[in-house]
């Protein structure tokens, strides 16, 4: 149950009051809902934070290692890191303004705490490889507080157990090890699968559990007051940041809070973007769509970037462009449709024997889309190449010859049948979408040879990009539906299709693309959210609707000056967001539970970009 | 003589880095012999790495020179007889250097004496390092050997 209420905390004479969303912490079947996670992180990896204290999921040592924490994804098995008042207690969250570390209050009839998060960022002085730190503040009254770390590496799967080492807590396989550390947060108890500790938070006191990691390496034993010190930096640092973005339109805090997410899934070593920090989050509770998004997906490149460069994120969008390029290296001129984290293409789709979230099997670790042919991903390439260039002015020689070399395979191509954008494990078919932006990966190569910057058969891509254009007007338009369609000669609708707008594949207020936006929001339209299609995809079961496709819509208005549809639709989107401002992939249009992996970065993108869209029409 | 001790030193090294870190590669020991050393004098972590390598190099040099006043006492060297210096000095190091008289010596690895609230601490290695992962003694006496035979082996030949 959620609510608005007024609340008065009595503190050493003074009389606060604020106003709180304020919600008692409920799980099914052991499982918090997924609306209900918040995400902290260090540009390496991250951790979901359940509203009742609970982090369910930690990979170490990098995003896309394997769990320490997957409670997220086996409640019984899984392993988690507790931490709750014993009592009744309702919870309410927030970031502190401008960072990615977490709050949460719990209030009781007792008195109140408050519960600092973060996983710390590496500063001066010896830290830890990574660092896990809760800081437990004692806020008003006397709150009686359990704390319990259930390490389990490997996914559940290493049998390592907890054990005292001289006094530490610890728990090691192979590469790597894990130390718990308490101050002041009860006398700490090991057994076989875990530490915890019972202790009474009174008001004005403090306590810290901190959870120090390596790989490769001995572990680093911190010291409290430098924890407390990397605490207080690490807030400082992701101010910093904040401080620096330089967008001031509308839905200001929905779009800091989205840049933020996106830092999140930044992973630093290598500049990459990851679509999301968590594998097998449903989209279907008890269904098999469950998938490994910890890689980065080329395809959102040009969102990306078109983003980043809004927000002036000008080094992360270096490094994402210099990732992508040198990550499509190995397999030019092909470009994958995913690529790990460390640019490498591997990514094997395999199960793992545990639980799935509520249910949901199987739980995959890699993901066997990136064997798929996606004829979309090099408009994405190319339009991003052109976005880059913008803000450059230039190319780097070698990229503008990799650039050419993908342009020069669209030719080659463009007539095969793919998988499409939603990496759809039916038949391969000819995706109206996926011909649109090889019209525009050919069309933005020209423009490219134009400005100088590209060197090629540019007669040749003029040639084909007509040839494209033609095939997707005579064949992937029904004039019935007065829209394009989903594929050629097909008449089923795609929320794809909004794409065309974005990616400009013509005129925004040309009537067919107009006619489109239109028939898309009719039939695909579920409220202020958009299904991606209705055909069958070749899996089982029905997924929700989703997000990004919502946030392309006001994109797509903006773009056709249709200012007051794209804010009141801006406005329905902002508010189906959690209580700290985070998307998951797809929302149940029904029941407003989120699906799918969580947070995700394509809707924290496709809000940017409609936000900027509407401030950009505005100007 | 002595630069044959001097190069196998220096190629010895090189060998027995190359085998601790495959080993860590394979997931058989956290062992890090540059990162030990070098967080001795640095807590700056790429600093640390860059000085452990280098003060890592200059003890292989010295330990080898050890070698070579050993062989020179015996007035016998070679690959075997390096191997068997190799492997005495992997036990010394996994029971007493690395075990006991490293965390004596270094200013941020716990002892059973520390208390974890008063500095940064690296964790010690234990005995035999098998803090470090089950595997660390066997990659130590591994690395260790592949040491000894090669410093004993450019030795006999330079000799």
């Amino acid at each position: 149950m959620s609510w608005l209420r007024r609340r008065k905390f009595q503190r050493a004479g003074a009389t606060h009051v604020r106003l709180q969303s304020v919600i008692e912490p409920t799980r099914t079947d052991g499982y918090a809902a997924i609306r209900d996670y918040a995400a902290i992180g260090d540009g390496r990896t991250v951790a979901l934070v359940a509203r009742d204290g609970s982090i369910d999921w930690l990979c170490l040592p990098d995003l896309d290692s394997a769990s320490v924490f997957g409670a997220l994804l086996d409640a019984d098995h899984g392993g988690r890191f507790a931490l709750a008042p014993e009592v009744p207690h309702e919870a309410s969250r927030r970031y502190l303004p401008g960072t990615n570390v977490l709050e949460t209050t719990f209030t009781t009839a007792a008195g109140a705490v408050r519960v600092t998060d973060a996983m710390t960022l590496p500063a001066s002085g010896f830290a830890p490889y990574r660092e896990l730190v809760r800081r437990v503040e004692g806020v008003a009254g006397c709150v009686p507080l359990a704390w319990q770390v259930e390490p389990r590496l490997q996914y559940g799967s290493s049998p390592a157990r907890v054990s005292s080492r001289g006094g530490v807590a610890t728990v090691a396989d192979g590469r790597d090890a894990l130390a718990v550390f308490s101050w002041d947060a009860g006398e700490a108890t090991v057994s076989d699968g875990s530490v915890g500790a019972r202790f009474e938070a009174s008001e004005g006191t403090v306590g810290h559990l901190v959870v120090s990691a390596a790989h490769q390496e001995p572990l680093v034993y911190p010291n409290r007051a430098e924890v407390e010190a990397r605490l207080h930096a690490t807030a400082a640092t992701w101010r910093d940041w904040s401080t620096g973005r330089e967008y001031d339109g509308p839905w200001r805090d929905a779009v800091l809070r989205s840049a933020l997410v996106l830092k999140l899934l930044v992973f630093a070593p290598s500049g990459a973007i990851a679509a999301a920090p968590t594998t097998s989050l449903p989209e279907q509770i008890g269904g098999e769509r469950n998938w490994d998004y910890r890689y980065s997906w080329p395809r959102d490149a040009a969102f990306t970037l078109r983003a980043l460069l809004s927000l002036g994120c000008s080094s992360e969008a270096h490094a994402f462009f210099a990732w992508l390029l040198h990550a499509s290296q190995l397999t030019h001129p092909k470009v994958q449709v995913l690529y790990r984290l460390n640019g490498r293409p591997e990514a094997t789709e395999r199960s793992l024997a545990l639980a799935g979230y509520r249910g949901s099997r199987p739980v995959r670790v890699g993901n066997g889309a990136a064997g798929q042919t996606q004829l979309d991903v090099y408009g994405e390439v190319l339009d991003a190449a052109a976005e880059f260039a913008r803000f450059a002015g230039t190319l780097d020689r070698d990229h503008a010859k990799r650039l050419a070399g993908i342009a020069d395979f669209v030719c080659e191509i463009w007539r095969e049948r793919d998988a499409g954008i939603w990496e759809t494990r039916s038949e391969p078919t000819h995706f109206t979408q996926s011909k649109m932006m090889c019209f525009v990966a050919l069309d933005r190569a020209c423009a490219l040879a134009g400005q100088g910057l590209l060197r090629g058969d540019v007669d040749r891509w003029s040639r084909e990009r007509e040839r494209i254009r033609e095939f997707v007007e005579t064949r992937c338009y029904a004039e019935h539906k007065r829209s394009y369609t989903r594929s050629a000669d097909d008449d089923a609708l795609d929320a794809a299709l909004l794409l065309g707008v974005i990616a400009r594949y013509d005129d925004p207020n040309s009537p067919r693309l107009r006619d489109t936006v239109d028939a898309v929001r009719r039939e695909l339209g579920r409220g202020p959210l958009l299904r991606r299609y209705l055909d069958d995809d070749g899996l089982a079961g029905e997924d929700g609707a989703f997000v990004a496709c919502s946030f392309w819509l006001v994109e797509a208005y903006a773009r056709q000056g249709r200012l007051d549809e794209a804010a009141e639709l801006m406005d329905e989107l902002v508010a189906l967001a959690n209580d700290v401002g985070l998307y998951a992939e797809e929302i149940d249009a029904k029941t407003s539970d989120f699906l799918g992996n969580f947070p995700q970065g394509l809707s924290h993108l496709a809000l940017i970009n409609a936000a900027g869209a509407i401030a950009e029409a505005r100007r | 003589m002595i630069w044959g001790a001097i190069v196998g030193g220096f190629v010895g090294t090189l060998v027995l880095t190359t085998v601790l870190r495959a080993a860590s590669e394979f997931g058989w020991t956290r062992m890090d012999i540059p990162f030990l050393i070098g967080t001795a004098i640095t807590a700056d972590r790429v600093r640390a790495k860059a000085v452990g390598y280098a003060l890592h190099f200059v003890f292989g040099l010295l330990f080898a020179l050890v070698y070579y006043t050993i062989f020179a006492v015996l007035d016998e060297s070679g690959v075997l007889l390096g191997a068997l210096f190799g492997l005495v000095h992997a036990l010394f190091a996994s029971t007493a250097l690395v075990n006991v008289l490293l965390p004596v010596v270094h200013p941020r690895m716990g002892t059973g004496f520390d208390a974890a609230g008063s500095a940064p601490l690296l964790e010690p290695p234990g005995f035999l390092l098998l803090n470090y992962g089950r595997q660390t003694p066997l990659a130590t006496v591994i690395a260790h050997i592949f040491y000894g035979a090669i410093v004993g082996g450019f030795v006999a030949w330079a000799g």
